[in-house]
């Protein structure tokens, strides 16, 4: 497990959940899904537990999440009610779940969340409230425009607002690194104050790789 | 100074006696275009100048007035919202819908139409996309200022309406 967190982050929670609590949650989605409950794509976690336990206890619960399509596990971590999260997806949004409390919130475009955040964690220090704000992306993500742009802003106007890339190689399907025609991981060390993990894929972009009739 | 531009310094003024507003955007506490001249009524402690970076300034915007604040959000150039158009589409215009109404938030994205006269600004700074943005959004109230007698009440109903309000100005009546 490859698993980078910033010394100087302090540990604010316990969390509630186990690897196997996660992967049940995950399972039954995914069984529900192959029955034709849900009429909308999901896209499933697997395999990245135990870095998202550990990281997850450096968010305070009343912190604001940021994360993107494959949301689930975060929104969990992060005490959103299960039976939200489940009702988000059976309705067909699985890409969005979000909630007001604790504040959640999730989008299915690429860097979406990114600047959102960023005006969240501006409020924030308006309004002298010290809380966090953590963005959860993926490796492509990590390589856009917006992403520097938002990075840089934070960084220079001190804003609390924390990244976690979340490494599995992969845009959907397309090596990330093929693209940029660069070194295969993301060079985090470049971003020191980031968190930073690798994760293999388990389930397939979306769905669960079987054959799914409607 | 046109009846216009006083009634859009009128608008700017009401907004800024409220307590949560905040005018961001490029040149609101700099010179540089029209979005300045009537903004200099306006203490610069309620102003934030932004970097060039028009998607994420809109969803910057956003996250403030998902985050209590009450953002008016400057775009000198309907051409230059162009380049926003995720976060105001897929972002701002789509936040209560995909969140079923968790995140309501409310704000105030003003944007010019450019002049043709005395100068004419060319194909990428005189560009009027009101009637396609109409069509393209679904929860955001589009307000085509056209009328000076209807600038300052509209800036008001858009304050009160507990939405997220596009307003659209016209340079050439400036």
């Amino acid at each position: 497990m490859y698993l980078h967190i910033p010394k100087n982050l302090k540990i604010k929670k316990v969390v509630n959940y186990s690897l196997k609590e996660l992967r049940e949650f995950e399972s039954k989605i995914a069984k529900d899904y192959n029955k034709a409950k849900i009429k909308g794509p999901i896209h499933l976690s697997h395999g990245n537990e135990e870095q998202l336990i550990k990281i997850f206890k450096y968010i305070d619960k009343d912190d604001w999440v940021f994360s993107s399509w494959r949301n689930h596990y975060h929104a969990l971590l992060h005490g959103v009610n299960p039976n939200l999260i489940k009702q988000f997806i059976f309705e067909g949004k699985s890409m969005s779940v979000s909630s007001n409390n604790p504040k959640f919130f999730s989008s299915s475009i690429v860097a979406g969340i990114l600047p959102i955040a960023l005006g969240v964690a501006k409020a924030n220090k308006i309004k002298k409230n010290k809380k966090n704000v953590w963005c959860f992306l993926g490796d492509m993500t990590a390589e856009t425009g917006i992403f520097h742009e938002v990075y840089k802003y934070s960084k220079n106007f001190k804003l609390n607002l924390n990244f976690v890339v979340e490494d599995n190689l992969l845009s959907t399907n397309t090596p990330t690194h093929k693209t940029w025609n660069k070194k295969k991981y993301f060079n985090h060390k470049k971003y020191p104050d980031i968190i930073y993990y690798r994760y293999s894929n388990y389930y397939p972009h979306h769905g669960t790789g079987k054959w799914v009739l409607f | 100074m046109s009846n216009y531009y006083k009634e859009v310094e009128k608008s700017m003024k009401f907004l800024a006696r409220n307590k949560g507003t905040i005018f961001l955007g490029q040149s609101v506490i700099y010179s540089g275009n029209l979005i300045y001249k009537t903004l200099t009524k306006v203490k610069n402690s309620k102003k934030i100048e932004l970097p060039v970076f028009e998607e994420v300034q809109l969803g910057m915007s956003l996250g403030m007035a998902m985050n209590g604040l009450f953002p008016v959000t400057c775009f000198p150039r309907f051409d230059f919202l162009l380049c926003a158009m995720n976060q105001l589409i897929n972002h701002a215009d789509k936040i209560k819908l995909i969140t079923n109404n968790q995140y309501s938030p409310q704000m105030i994205i003003r944007v010019l139409v450019g002049a043709k006269k005395p100068l004419n600004g060319g194909e990428q700074h005189t560009q009027n996309y009101v009637n396609v943005i109409k069509r393209m959004l679904k929860t955001i109230v589009v307000w085509d200022l056209k009328d000076e007698k209807k600038i300052l009440s509209s800036y008001k109903k858009a304050f009160k309406n507990k939405k997220i309000n596009l307003m659209v100005e016209y340079s050439q009546s400036y």
